[in-house]
């Protein structure tokens, strides 16, 4: 018979708070962490907008020695890591690191040690490699350091799925302990490109929020009339999966359970977004958990701000949800946060769990005109706390058309 | 002469090491400098020095002092090249 999961331990390092606490609090004030980035490489951006990581050293956290061996998006995950171990009081005996493992989410890996070293390459005539640019930058460095840290001996994978990569994570590692071949899993995604190449990448997509003129902290705007585009984030979240029957006999704190989760493809078009696939999606999501439309109680759009996804969304939503669509509280955190790519899906679903924790609903800010083709209740500019929520859902849908649907409800044991 | 002191301080300096700790026979190990440190640090060491040090020459990197030992005799060999 499957196992219940449920969610024990949060760790953050977002672009609006450090911890689970911070980051929430921010999202309920409608604090943007969106603003004018401070690079060395400013001049040669159009969009000179992000949403970076405040407030971290990695001296900190790491010895030099350490620092020479674990890129920027490694370190987040660790760092985000550990905050959610400590905050489940995670100990494992050693009969149990085989029955423990990890499961992250990443688009561009260490992209930014992969630009210096093709900086190098390209620029200078007798140019010199670092030596540890493979095992900085390989897509599952993060994954692995975490699992060489708290000796986890269980799966260790790695997903790069675009914008759903750590949804994906979570849930495949929610299915490694419901059906049975983890007890314990960390799961989560992490990301760190707001570098020149990537960020110059994403400008030729023309999906890039331009700088708001009067406040650039305001110019994501997910579901309004004048939304254009999103804007790029970095930062990690992991959290800590157990088995029901573990967490429970331990007494551990339970955030929630993890209720149900799908992936599944658009099969359609590498970028544009497509509401059959994600209404597909959240169906079997839903399916999963045992849970009917009217059940979830509040909703972590995807909400890119770009035109077509959050007119997609929309639509995939009524589909699912029909007369209930229109009562259920939607918002995109990013309008706040940023997208954060592969750490994206778990921040957002982190807020969600959040949310339910504290009975409040974070809003969607920017959101004054709405797009009359975005007709729903996406909590426009002001949080709720006259809540009571039993269940949520975060969705992610990617390019490449890989869609992921999470969903926690209230542990009952 | 000895590139010792060198070596010394470059180790402290990219390692954030204590320049008291690293004696001679201080074991590379012991200061938490595992291979891929060493390779990092040879790395710097071919940069700095302008020398080129054989991939195969890793594993006889165990002690500060052999470190230096190498070098001096790296250093010593691209002179006599050079004349």
């Amino acid at each position: 018979m499957a196992r219940r999961v449920v969610i024990t331990g949060l760790g953050i390092l977002s672009p609006v708070g450090n911890t689970p606490e911070e980051f929430f609090s921010s999202l309920m004030s409608g604090h943007s962490g969106i603003k004018r980035l401070q690079t060395d490489f400013i001049d040669k951006l159009d969009v000179r907008i992000g949403a970076p990581v405040g407030g971290f050293d990695p001296a900190d956290h790491f010895s030099k020695t350490q620092l020479t061996g674990i890129e920027r998006f490694s370190q987040f995950a660790l760092v985000a890591a550990q905050q959610a171990v400590q905050d489940a009081g995670l100990e494992l005996g050693e009969a149990e690191f085989g029955r423990a493992g990890v499961c992250m989410g990443s688009c561009q890996g260490g992209v930014g040690t992969l630009e210096n070293g093709y900086r190098e390459l390209f620029q200078r005539e007798n140019p010199r490699i670092k030596p540890l640019t493979v095992l900085l930058s390989m897509n599952n460095a993060a994954a692995s350091h975490v699992s060489i840290k708290y000796r986890l001996q269980g799966p260790n994978i790695t997903y790069a799925t675009a914008c759903s990569s750590s949804a994906i994570a979570i849930g495949e590692g929610y299915r490694q302990i419901k059906h049975g071949y983890a007890d314990v899993m960390l799961a989560g995604g992490t990301e760190a490109m707001l570098t020149l190449g990537a960020m110059k990448a994403w400008e030729a997509l023309r999906t890039l929020a331009p700088e708001d003129p009067d406040d650039a902290s305001a110019s994501c705007k997910p579901f309004a009339k004048n939304r254009s585009g999103l804007v790029l984030g970095e930062g990690a979240a992991v959290l800590v999966l157990e088995d029901a029957g573990r967490a429970v006999k331990r007494g551990a704190k339970i955030y929630a359970e993890l209720a149900g989760y799908d992936c599944s493809s658009d099969s359609n078009h590498i970028t544009k977004p497509d509401a059959a696939g994600q209404t597909r999606t959240i169906l079997k999501a839903l399916h999963d958990a045992q849970l009917q439309p009217q059940d979830i109680h509040y909703i972590n759009a995807h909400g890119t701000a770009t035109l077509a996804g959050d007119i997609e969304e929309t639509k995939a939503i009524k589909q699912v949800f029909g007369a209930h669509s229109h009562r259920v509280p939607i918002s995109s955190t990013k309008s706040m946060h940023g997208h954060l790519m592969g750490a994206t899906g778990a921040v957002e679903f982190m807020a969600a769990v959040l949310a339910m924790q504290h009975n409040a609903i974070p809003p969607t800010i920017n959101l004054h005109e709405p797009d009359p083709e975005c007709d729903l209740d996406y909590v426009p500019n002001i949080g709720r706390t006259d809540v009571k929520l039993n269940a949520v859902m975060s969705n992610s849908f990617a390019f490449g058309g890989s869609n992921a649907v999470l969903i926690a409800k209230r542990f009952k044991p | 002469m000895s590139s010792l002191q060198t070596i010394q301080r470059m180790m402290a300096e990219q390692f954030d090491l204590k320049p008291e700790d690293l004696t001679p026979d201080a074991q590379l190990d012991s200061l938490g400098l595992d291979s891929l440190s060493v390779i990092e640090f040879m790395f710097t060491l071919e940069d700095e020095l302008n020398i080129k040090i054989a991939n195969d020459r890793v594993e006889d990197f165990k002690t500060v002092g052999d470190v230096a030992d190498i070098i001096d005799k790296i250093i010593a060999a691209q002179k006599v090249t050079a004349v």
